[in-house]
């Protein structure tokens, strides 16, 4: 399946680790999906099914996002540089709840609230992952 | 100048330019121009578009030799990789730093182009690099106790390094308004020798 170009969503991408094999990511399994891997560019999603949902709370934030299951493809593309990646859902989160109101900015735009999670390989496409935070735009 | 980058489009050829960069023939004027930013660059300047028509190489696992600049590392699925460091290399270990820092049995990602050896020269490096949500369990003056899943980890309160940021705000060196049970993401270093983390941000939540 290939990504597309329809506008879906923004908000903050994060990252995580998974099937990973060092540091506190060694305890971490392959994710929701049973897919997820580091180096594969792979995304968690806060809607990934209604158990998901209910860990994520991301409507506590005012984001109401779709379901989307796994396998599904969005296209990840930093709000200022314009660098994006291809992703393929394999995960549940982030946990949006927890940092509601957080805001990331650049070019004097932000975006606020946690909406994507990205793996290091993803997430490292586009930004550095020193930085923790992306401000994002996400197509599908 | 060794690369090709367009002044308006910030369009940079990856290859070309880790390429010159990796026979040292090029007048490197950073990796930041590659996206190689550290986090407080990475919040205030745009990132200039990478190549699309280049694939961006990932490598991910454990260093098992550093030999003249090249990293030998064990992927975390059988896979083995060589990985060059060029002039051009921005390499992060808790803080932005050399690759001298870099040692056998640290954990990496590495973001590059695969030359036609099959080696990534690498245009960014993060050595060590952990980002994992946590619940605060214990706080010490010099460390945190952590809870991450059914995990504990102790994280460790780097003088003049470690930051926080409290409910979204700005990041502070204030440190004093951690509580027992708030949320927190851990941006940090693994330590191989004791399994903690080095802290470089904390960002705390509800």
């Amino acid at each position: 399946m290939a990504c597309g170009s329809t506008y879906l969503w923004a908000g903050e991408a994060t990252w995580f680790c998974c099937g990973n094999a060092w540091g506190s990511c060694g305890s971490e399994n392959t994710g929701a999906c049973g897919t997820c891997q580091s180096s594969k560019n792979m995304a968690a999603w806060p809607n990934l099914s209604s158990a998901c949902w209910n860990i994520t709370r991301p409507d506590l934030c005012g984001e109401n996002m779709p379901r989307r299951a796994c396998g599904s493809v969005m296209n990840i593309r930093h709000q200022c540089s314009g660098a994006t990646v291809c992703v393929t859902l394999a995960d549940c989160g982030p946990r949006t709840q927890s940092f509601c109101g957080e805001a990331t900015c650049c070019s004097g735009t932000c975006r606020t609230n946690r909406v994507v999670d990205l793996t290091p390989a993803a997430y490292s496409a586009i930004g550095s992952l020193s930085s923790g935070l992306l401000p994002v735009y996400i197509y599908e | 100048m060794g690369h090709n980058q367009e002044s308006g489009g910030r369009r940079l050829d990856r290859r070309r330019f880790l390429t010159a960069a990796a026979i040292g023939g090029a007048t490197i004027v950073g990796a930041s121009a590659l996206g190689g930013l550290d986090a407080e660059a990475a919040f205030a300047a745009p990132m200039p578009s990478l190549d699309p028509a280049i694939r961006a190489a990932f490598a991910e696992g454990r260093v098992v030799a550093v030999n003249r600049g090249v990293l030998d590392v064990a992927g975390s699925h059988g896979e083995r990789h060589l990985i060059q460091l060029t002039n051009a290399t921005s390499v992060w270990k808790l803080r932005t730093t050399t690759a001298e820092a870099i040692e056998s049995g640290d954990g990496l990602y590495a973001r590059g182009v695969t030359m036609p050896d099959g080696t990534i020269a690498a245009d960014a490096v993060w050595v060590n690099i952990v980002n994992v949500h946590c619940t605060i369990r214990g706080i010490a003056k010099d460390r945190l106790h952590l809870a991450h899943g059914n995990h504990e980890l102790v994280g460790r309160i780097v003088p003049a390094t470690t930051t926080a940021s409290y409910l979204g705000g700005a990041l502070t060196s204030d440190l004093s308004r951690m509580r027992i049970g708030q949320t927190a993401q851990v941006l940090g270093a693994w330590r191989p020798a004791d399994n903690h983390i080095d802290i470089a941000r904390l960002t705390l939540g509800h």
